[in-house]
Order: C-alpha cells, then sequence, then structure tokens
C-alpha cells in the first residue's frame, strides 16, 4: 500500500494549514526581504513606513485574487495561465519566473555566505556545503523534519519586533510616518527601495505558492468567507514584521547616522545592528543565525517549487521520488535553479547587498505583467463563474498594476538616462 | 469528400482560412467530436469563426481540406456552434488541458492533437505532450528546422496515442456521461492511486468520480489519508458511501476514523446496515493497534461440519472474500475455537470433521495490541494473519501480514533507500505485497 506524499506537496499542506499569512510572511523575511526592510530603515528612517499602508491594501488583494481562483477553479495559477492564455504566454512567463527565482535563489546563498563570513568562515566552504544540504534536505530528510525545521525558522522573525520595542523607538514619529505619504521622485535611491520593498513583499512567486496551497487544501466556495479572513489577517501580520524590521533598523542605524555617526550599510551583516537592543553583542550571531536559517531554508523551497510549477505549465512529470529518466525537465530545472543560484554568490567581488536589493526591485518590475494575467483570469465568467472580480477588487488590482509599472517604468527610465 | 489533407497537427490547422467558391468567409477555430469514446474519435465538423460570429460547418458540407489545412465549404454554414456542454471541442476542451497518459501512467498536458485522414474522414488519433509539441506550438519549428536542424531532430517527439488518452474532467455531471466507461480502469489501483495523488483536490476528485465503486474504492485504499478526506468531501456524501462500503473494512475505518463525527454518521447512515454496524465497531479502536488494523473480512467455518460441506461453502463464499487461506473455526457465540488452513482442508478426508482436523492451539492477539507487536507475533510464527479477539475469546477480526507491514514500515522508508534508482519500483513492490 502507497501511503505518500512528495515533500513539495507536504509542504503546500502544512502552509495551507498555517495560512496565507504564514506563506507571505516567510516569503517576505528571505534574505532579500530582510535586506530590503533593514536597508529600508536604515536609509530612510520611519519616513518610509507608510509605504506599507497601500502596500497592505495591494498584498490583501492579490492574495484574496490567488486564493478565490484556486478554491472557485481547483487549479494552480500555472494550470491556468497554460489553459487561459496558451503555450506562448506560459512559455515566457514561466522563463521569467525562472530566471527571477534562480535570481532570488542566489540571493539566499547571499544570506548563507554572509552568515558564513560573520562567523570567519569562507563563502568558498559554506556555499557548496549549503547545497549539499539543500540536496539532502530534500532527498532524505522525511517530511516531518524539514517542516519542523521550517517552524522553527521562522520564530526568529519575532527577535525584530522585540528588538524594535527596546529600542524604545520615538512612537509619534512611527506614527507620523506611517500616515503621512512622502514620495520623493527625485531620490532614485528612495525609488528603488519603495520597488523593493514591493517587489519583496508581493513576491510574483508567491501567488503560485500561495494558489497551489489552496488548492492543495481543497479549499472550495464554501469555505471561501474562512480562508478571506485568513488572507486579511495574514496579510497585516506579514507587513506589522515588515513595519517591525524597519522600526528597528530606523531606530538604530538610521538614528546614530542622524547623530552624526557613519554607519552606511554597504553589506547585508551591517544590518546587525538593529538587533543590539535585544541582544546586545551577540547581535551578530542572532543576526546570522536568523539569515543562515532563512537562506537556507528559501534556497531549498524556491528551487523546488519553481520547477513544480514550470512543470505544471509545460505538463512535465514532476515528482522527487520519480527517477531522473522518468521526470528528466524537473530535475534539470531543479538542478540548474540551485547550482546556478549558489554559483553566482562565489563569483570574486560580487557586491552581496546591491545584487540583493536589485532582486528585488526585479521582483516589483515583473508583479504587473503576473497582476495582469491574474487580473484577465479572474474576470473570465467562463473560468470565475459568480466569483469574479469584484468592482472594487478590479479598482484596486488594477491600481496596483498602474502604480507599480509606472514606478518600475519610472525606475527603469531613470537608470538608463541618469 | 476528397480530402487532400492527410495528417497533421489541430495547431496548423487552427487559423487556417475557410473558403467558399474561393472567397474567404472565415477562420477555422474549433473541432467538434460528438462521440469520444471511440478509439479515434471521429471529427464531426469544423466551427468557423466569421464576420456574423462562429459558425458550425458540419463535415458533409466541406468540399475539401487542402494538404495545407485551408479548407473550403460547399455551402455557407448557417447554424450556431452547438453548446459545449452537450459536445466535445478539440481546442477548447482538450488542448493546454491535463490528461493521464494510460500507458504511460503520468499526468501530462496536451500540447498538440494529431489528425489523421482515414478513408476521407478526419480522426483524433494521437495527443502530444512532448518539446516538439511546444516548439510547434510557439512557432519555433520552421526556425529551428532551419537553423538548428540537428538540434530539431533530436527534440523528443512524445505522441500518446488516442487509445490511452483519458482526460481529466471537471466534475460537471453532462460532460461525465461523455466518457461512459473510463480508460483509468485500465491502471492497476497502486498506479491509479500514483496519478490522483500528482493532481489537485478537485481533480482527483474528478478521477474518482468516473470511476466505478469497485475501482474507485481500490484506488482510494492506496491514499494518503488527508487526500482521501479532500476526495470524500468532494464528492458528496451518497457516492462517497458506495465508495466506502467496497473499501475493505480495516481501510475503511480508518479512513472514517479521519473525518469529523457528523460526516461520519452521515456516511454511515448512507450505508447498508450491517457494513455500518461493523465500520462503527472497527473506528472505535486506536489506529495503531490491533482493533485498528484489523478488517472483519475473514472466513469463518463451524467446527461440526465436515470437510467436504465446508470446501463447498467455502467454494460460495470465496468470491466475496478477501482472504481465505486461513479459516478460522468459531461456534454460534463467535467464540474462536480453531483455525484450519486452505491447505489442511483441501487434504483432508472428505468425511472428516472441522473439528478433528482443525488446530486447536492458536496464536491471538486482543484489540489493543499494539501494531509493532502484532507485526512481531506474525513474524515470530510466520503467519499469514492473525485473529483478534477479546477478553471472552470472542472473534473480532484478523489482521493480515500485509495490513501490519504497511503499519510499522517507516512512512520514509523509501527516502533511506539509496536515491533516484530503485524509489519507484519500491513502491512498486510493496504495493503489490
Amino acid at each position: 500500500m502507497i501511503r505518500r506524499r512528495g515533500l513539495w506537496r507536504s509542504l503546500l499542506i502544512l502552509l495551507s494549514v498555517l495560512g496565507p499569512g504564514f506563506i507571505t510572511a516567510s516569503a517576505g523575511n528571505d534574505v532579500g526581504g530582510i535586506a530590503t526592510y533593514s536597508q529600508a530603515g536604515a536609509l530612510f528612517g520611519y519616513r518610509i513606513l507608510w509605504v506599507l499602508v497601500p502596500l497592505a491594501v495591494s498584498l490583501i488583494v492579490v492574495q484574496e485574487m490567488a486564493t478565490r481562483m484556486g478554491a472557485v477553479t481547483g487549479k494552480g495559477l500555472a494550470s491556468l495561465v497554460r489553459e487561459n492564455f496558451g503555450v506562448r504566454v506560459s512559455v515566457f512567463s514561466m522563463l521569467g519566473l525562472f530566471l527571477i527565482n534562480t535570481g532570488l535563489t542566489a540571493t539566499e546563498f547571499v544570506g548563507i555566505a554572509t552568515a558564513s563570513e560573520i562567523f570567519h568562515v569562507s563563502r568558498y566552504i559554506t556555499v557548496p556545503v549549503a547545497v549539499v544540504l539543500v540536496f539532502l534536505f530534500i532527498l532524505r530528510f522525511d517530511n516531518k523534519t524539514v517542516e519542523r525545521t521550517f517552524v522553527a525558522f521562522s520564530l526568529i522573525y519575532l527577535s525584530y519586533i522585540v528588538s524594535a520595542v527596546l529600542a524604545h523607538p520615538d512612537w509619534h514619529a512611527v506614527g507620523m510616518g506611517l500616515v503621512r505619504p512622502d514620495l520623493d521622485f527625485r531620490n532614485v535611491g528612495y525609488l528603488v527601495i519603495v520597488v523593493g520593498l514591493i517587489g519583496t513583499t508581493i513576491s510574483p512567486y508567491m501567488q503560485f505558492f500561495l494558489q497551489s496551497a489552496v488548492v492543495e487544501k481543497g479549499t472550495d466556495e464554501q469555505e471561501l468567507g474562512l480562508a478571506r479572513a485568513d488572507v486579511v489577517t495574514g496579510s497585516i501580520l506579514a507587513i506589522a514584521l515588515a513595519g517591525f524590521m524597519i522600526i528597528a533598523n530606523g531606530a538604530t542605524i538610521f538614528l546614530a547616522n542622524e547623530h552624526g555617526a557613519n554607519i552606511m550599510p554597504t553589506q547585508a551583516s551591517d544590518f546587525a545592528v538593529a538587533l543590539r537592543p535585544l541582544a546586545g553583542e551577540f547581535a551578530s550571531a542572532v543576526f546570522a543565525l536568523g539569515i543562515l536559517n532563512a537562506g537556507l531554508f528559501t534556497a531549498t523551497v524556491l528551487p523546488l517549487s519553481t520547477s513544480y510549477v514550470i512543470c505544471e505549465a509545460l505538463g512535465f512529470e514532476a515528482a522527487v521520488d520519480r527517477k531522473f529518466s522518468d521526470a528528466p525537465v524537473f530535475f534539470t530545472l531543479f538542478g540548474i535553479g540551485l547550482i546556478a543560484g549558489a554559483a553566482i554568490v562565489l563569483i570574486p567581488g560580487i557586491p552581496y547587498l546591491q545584487f540583493t536589493i536589485d532582486a528585488q526591485v526585479l521582483q516589483g518590475i515583473l508583479l504587473p505583467p503576473e497582476l495582469v494575467l491574474m487580473l484577465i483570469i479572474i474576470n473570465k465568467r467562463a473560468v470565475m463563474g459568480r466569483y469574479v472580480n469584484s468592482p472594487l477588487a478590479n479598482a484596486i488590482g488594477w491600481a496596483t498594476v498602474v502604480i507599480i509599472g509606472a514606478l518600475s517604468l519610472f525606475y527603469v527610465v531613470k537608470q538608463a538616462i541618469p | 469528400m476528397a480530402v487532400a489533407f492527410q495528417e497533421g497537427f489541430v495547431s496548423d490547422l487552427v487559423g487556417r482560412k475557410a473558403t467558399i467558391n474561393e472567397l474567404p468567409i472565415g477562420k477555422v477555430t474549433d473541432f467538434l467530436v460528438n462521440r469520444p469514446d471511440e478509439v479515434f474519435p471521429q471529427v464531426d465538423g469544423l466551427v468557423i469563426k466569421t464576420a456574423q460570429g462562429p459558425r458550425f460547418a458540419p463535415m458533409d458540407s466541406i468540399a475539401d481540406v487542402d494538404a495545407h489545412g485551408a479548407v473550403a465549404l460547399r455551402s455557407a454554414p448557417k447554424i450556431a456552434a452547438p453548446p459545449a456542454e452537450e459536445s466535445l471541442y478539440l481546442v477548447s476542451d482538450l488542448l493546454d488541458k491535463q490528461i493521464v497518459d494510460v500507458d504511460g501512467r503520468k499526468v501530462v498536458r496536451i500540447n498538440d492533437i494529431e489528425l489523421v485522414n482515414t478513408g476521407g474522414k478526419l480522426r483524433v488519433v494521437a495527443a502530444d505532450v512532448g518539446v516538439s509539441g511546444l516548439l510547434r506550438r510557439l512557432g519555433l519549428r520552421s526556425f529551428g528546422k532551419r537553423f538548428t536542424p540537428w538540434i530539431y531532430e533530436n527534440v523528443p517527439r512524445t505522441l500518446i496515442a488516442w487509445s490511452s488518452v483519458a482526460p481529466i474532467r471537471e466534475m460537471n455531471p453532462s460532460q461525465v456521461t461523455l466518457v461512459k466507461e473510463s480508460k483509468l480502469a485500465r491502471l492497476h489501483p497502486s498506479e491509479l492511486a500514483e496519478i490522483i495523488s500528482d493532481l489537485s483536490a478537485r481533480e482527483a476528485a474528478a478521477v474518482i468520480h468516473s470511476l466505478d465503486d469497485e475501482t474507485a474504492a481500490d484506488a482510494l485504499e492506496h491514499l494518503d489519508a488527508e487526500t482521501q478526506r479532500t476526495i470524500i468531501e468532494d464528492i458528496g456524501t451518497e457516492r462517497a458511501a458506495d465508495i466506502i462500503e467496497e473499501m475493505d473494512s480495516d481501510d475503511a475505518a480508518d479512513l472514517l476514523g479521519e473525518l469529523p463525527e457528523e460526516q461520519q454518521s452521515q456516511l454511515l447512515a448512507e450505508m447498508n446496515e450491517y457494513t455500518a454496524g461493523e465500520l462503527r465497531e472497527l473506528v472505535k479502536y486506536e489506529e495503531d493497534t490491533a482493533g485498528g488494523l484489523m478488517t472483519t473480512d475473514y472466513t469463518w467455518i463451524y467446527p461440526h461440519r465436515t470437510a467436504e460441506q465446508t470446501i463447498r461453502k467455502i467454494r460460495e463464499i470465496a468470491p466475496e472474500s478477501e482472504f481465505i487461506y486461513y479459516l478460522y473455526v468459531v461456534d454460534k457465540q463467535d467464540r474462536l475455537l480453531g483455525v484450519l488452513t486452505l491447505r489442511a482442508l483441501l487434504l483432508a478426508q472428505p468425511e472428516a470433521s472441522i473439528e478433528r482436523i482443525m488446530e486447536g492451539d492458536i496464536v491471538t492477539v486482543s484489540p489493543e495490541t499494539q501494531a509493532r507487536d502484532v507485526a512481531a507475533t506474525i513474524a515470530r510464527y510466520d503467519l499469514l494473519a492473525v485473529p483478534v479477539v477479546d477478553g471472552e475469546g470472542t472473534m473480532l477480526g484478523i489482521v493480515t501480514v500485509d495490513d501490519a507491514i504497511d503499519a510499522i514500515m517507516p512512512e520514509n522508508l523509501a527516502r533511506e533507500l539509496p536515491r533516484i534508482t530503485a524509489r519507484r519500483h519500491t513502491h512498486r513492490a510493496t504495493a503489490a505485497g
């Protein structure tokens, strides 16, 4: 008798039980997320917090759409794209997803490399070791172990909440930063961080993740109410966590700079300062463990989920527990995604932090096309029946597309013509 | 119909011109199949997008399909295309959709569909699920041929004969009836289960829905608890009850045990009283004890009959029973008196009484015995099954050797074995055992 389920499906079930908030929180709190939120807080302090408010609204709307599509159609986003737009659009969007996710995998290895360098171990040792670990994780460990490690990893982010509070931030200034929109178009650095914040919070791959988890759980139309409540609380939680990360960095690095210090974060390890109010002299160690865990886990999940999603769209056999010859495309994509991601980090002299932030910005740039596909599908009555988008969801959805699209375009143009 | 077109792919034909007396009137958009049950179903007509909207052109109104797929019509198509609920359209219902490759035993996506002209009739012969189909759809085929002929020649071309293509349907009742006998029923239940676990919850339910109760029950037995639960929720109480009734009682009880109490009692209410009563008893036991592992599907005989009478009796009931290698001798109060192997029964003198030839010294376990100990008992005495009796010696059921192995074998056993090389075979072997 077979009672089996692949690792990826087990993770999806776990994710669906923990709720979409958990998915977002853990997707946002990968190495790229930590770097981007930290950078935002360190460079701009509380004045960038307001971005989180519209971001929360968009996040809720986008996640609700993915949840509803999964519940109503019983299909993953990759399947829906393929069935509604055919081969061309599928191949191009999957190509995009593969490239950006390989880039993201590289940022996870950046986290691993940074952590190892905090402990004075060369990345040329730790990164290859991490690759081997990831393979072991997927091929040898049983699903329960991986799941438990995953949950345990995520608890580390709570240290940011404690650290932010212990830093005694000026709560009045925090409140003002949250409600007073402050968009500085002349400052390219500011713009980069805004697009990066969007990209890392509403990661394009997250919608694939979330919808697959909903489908795997077997949520249907009747259970939509509950699933929606999950989306709202989960999104707010994820945004709150991001907020605390910004506050913790704002209250330490940004404020210190205001008072004449000159901490210019050039690499992710500089952000360890933000954990000093909590961890004191151990701040670096706690920070290193945090990003090591985040990096290792996301580096495991990202290549795996990416090759699943691509195989789903293009109709290739996908399963970890098959022979290579049974699922050659799946294993090849997984191998390339993982090894290329690791190899990028080993390029001598690669600017870690810059690369990490750039990858988040790229996510932000690629988000509008994905949202357009989602919005078209979710408004098809043949697909969604009476669960097509409401005018309000459409308004927010399209507004998100237009605003993010405009910001990205503006940024790209600014980069091209300095 | 003198059709010049010999063979080709749907993607090549879609978008071709349709003409009347060489005047273009529109473009081919879809192909209608009325009897998808046929081994190689016939195309019954084309959907043509005209200035007046989509129109249906039955095959007999078509004068010619030239070698490139351009269509010449005899008369203008007047009627609207038949509604999607009643017919199967190759492009809108099948292209890009997931199907089960029954021979390859996997879930794949249709990249293209091959049509062949057989004596003037266009027939659907194969689904292209390979890379070459993707390239063709991308419009890269001619590009590939021109610039990288060697690579193009070596792109795997994967065609699945239509006879082993099983579409996974939505749970639309009018569509389900289109496929009368599911090709999926040809698969071994464990393979079917493997395919089902590759599908989403909704699709899995649709596949189970399309099977007969017995096949569905066999497949369900091979699935993990979570998948079972979602499928049962999706296919509705009545059908679910029918299927669970067909399952082995230990598997059925495990499944019921996973469900919320309300749903459990709804399902039991739909079943026949006898099965429901048995299952109610079984559900009470903990999963990893003899009670939770046992099945009530054992063969019992009375002590005072002769060997010959008993053999006759076995012939009557055996087709209904899963396990007949051990015959359990019980009295009228269901107390276990002895056990008789099928071999001993066959070799006995016809007039010998069961009482005399049975083995009275029996190894038993109680319903509370832990799974590990049950397995150890079975192993120590080299048994195929061990009877479960309560404190008064009343026979409750049996635990078979394969159920005992399943219960103690770590879920991740396969993962501990050498990687990639033989894992799939391990599953097969387990499934067979």
